[in-house]
């Protein structure tokens, strides 16, 4: 008897519900995932995805990096994500000395303050990590560092949710997605211009002064269009993936007791454990680039002009590099393989820091806040996105 | 002999490296990262090569010489 053949849909519902079975499956029989009927590749082991994602000459990000953007074949609008050296380096160079360990330091009572402010208004005995908690403190972070007006954070997270929404079946954006990036972009777009009236000490305005080199070498400031692009990103990136990952924290340890016992004896593994929940449960679960010619990656050859998924969560469980890879393990040796929950190379997380230190953080005072907790499994409901994953509703009870 | 090199347009001084080896990357006040070694040695070389790919942003590489 010969078994099924694997078939991968990012956009089915049994993808949505639990992707770690059909990576698993992926990895061991077709490690060089064809698509015939959507035309694209994947790749699902560690060695291929990490390869991959060290090769951005060979698999570009110009074309965007999901499905629908890639086949579209159009150019899509200036972004970071959506650029290949040498642009890259220009964008990039323009922010990150805001996200390096040290700069995010000083976001730290901010951060600790939210997060105290949102525990502190849940009921104990029935919320929701995510709805009220997980959901509300990462847009607040992000969105105050980039230059929104407090009345506005909580919309930005409303817009993200609605934009990456995806139907089973559902690859191309539709009405309702559109609606959500117009509504966000227009927004973004009166606050530029508002900071270019009115320059702050933010973000926007540091965009708006600063210059990058063009395509004849001569420097030119960012237009009002990039920035509002720039800026979207930021919000997205910047809260949706926390709130997914604290979401599904809570739920793994609910399901592994005896790893929330070593954190509540031992506080100096908190940040083991950022890092494991990365590698176990990270959020973003591939992302999408395109063959610019024929590549060898260590499983075979991806062909040219091709749709590439790099299935940096699958890469992240596979045993080949991790020992008992789908085991959920804070104390597990960390050196094994590189950890890809934050992506690897040049488009490799530019908020990884603030990241880390905002999920530590809201570790440590869940452990204060939760000692002994339970989750109600019934009611757990998981988010269908586009490349993100993670859980829309986690009912818990604290126990006393 | 090989050497350390390290790709400055690219590090973003996370400091993966310096965890690792701080005889050999340290980053200073500023966010700067500092080669204090460049020389891999036999002794040093087991680490160097953990920071090479552990990097996230792969900006630190072996040049043979």
């Amino acid at each position: 008897m010969t078994k099924p053949k694997v078939v991968f849909s990012p956009v089915s519902q049994e993808f949505f519900e639990n992707p770690y079975e059909i990576y698993a499956r992926m990895r061991d029989d077709a490690p060089l995932y064809y698509d015939e009927q959507e035309d694209f590749y994947a790749l699902t082991r560690h060695e291929d995805v990490a390869a991959a994602f060290k090769d951005h000459d060979a698999f570009s990000s110009a074309r965007g990096c999901d499905l629908s953007m890639v086949r579209s074949g159009e150019v899509p609008q200036k972004s970071i994500i959506f650029m290949d050296p040498p642009d890259h380096r220009h964008m990039r160079s323009l922010l990150n000395k805001a996200f390096t360990p040290r700069a995010v330091q000083s976001q730290k009572e901010t951060v600790a303050e939210l997060i105290e402010h949102y525990l502190g208004m849940v009921d104990p005995d029935n919320f929701d990590v995510v709805q009220d908690f997980s959901g509300p403190f990462p847009v607040e972070v992000i969105t105050r560092m980039a230059g929104v007006p407090e009345e506005f954070r909580q919309q930005v997270r409303h817009w993200i949710d609605r934009s990456l929404h995806r139907k089973p079946g559902q690859i191309d954006l539709d009405d309702d997605n559109m609606q959500a990036n117009i509504d966000s972009g227009m927004y973004y777009y009166g606050l530029v211009v508002e900071r270019r009236e009115n320059p702050q000490d933010d973000m926007i305005s540091r965009l708006i002064a600063a210059e990058i080199p063009d395509d004849h070498g001569n420097m030119r400031q960012l237009d009002d269009i990039e920035i509002t692009g720039f800026t979207t990103l930021l919000g997205g990136a910047g809260a949706e993936t926390v709130t997914k990952l604290v979401g599904s924290a809570v739920v793994e340890f609910a399901r592994h007791p005896d790893q929330w016992q070593k954190l509540l004896d031992d506080r100096s593994k908190i940040p083991a454990a950022v890092e494991e929940l990365l590698r176990y449960v990270g959020p973003v679960q591939y992302n999408v680039r395109y063959s610019v010619k024929d590549v060898e990656v260590p499983s075979g050859t991806v062909p040219a002009h091709k749709p590439v998924f790099l299935m940096g969560a699958s890469a992240n469980r596979d045993p080949r590099a991790f020992t008992d890879g789908e085991t959920f393990d804070i104390d597990r040796d960390r050196t094994q393989a590189q950890n890809l929950g934050l992506g690897y190379g040049i488009h490799s997380c530019l908020g990884a820091a603030l990241a880390r230190m905002e999920s530590a953080i809201a570790l440590d005072r869940l452990l204060d806040f939760m000692p002994r907790y339970e989750v109600d499994f019934d009611g757990l409901r998981r988010v269908n996105m586009q490349n993100v994953a993670g859980y829309q509703n986690v009912p818990v009870r604290v126990l006393r | 002999m090989s050497k350390v090199e390290v790709d400055f347009g690219l590090c973003e001084s996370n400091g993966v490296c310096m965890g690792i080896i701080p005889e050999v990357f340290d980053l200073d006040d500023e966010d700067y990262l500092h080669v204090l070694q460049d020389e891999v040695t036999p002794d040093n070389e087991h680490q160097i090569r953990e920071a090479v790919r552990q990097c996230p942003r792969q900006a630190i590489a072996i040049r043979d010489e």
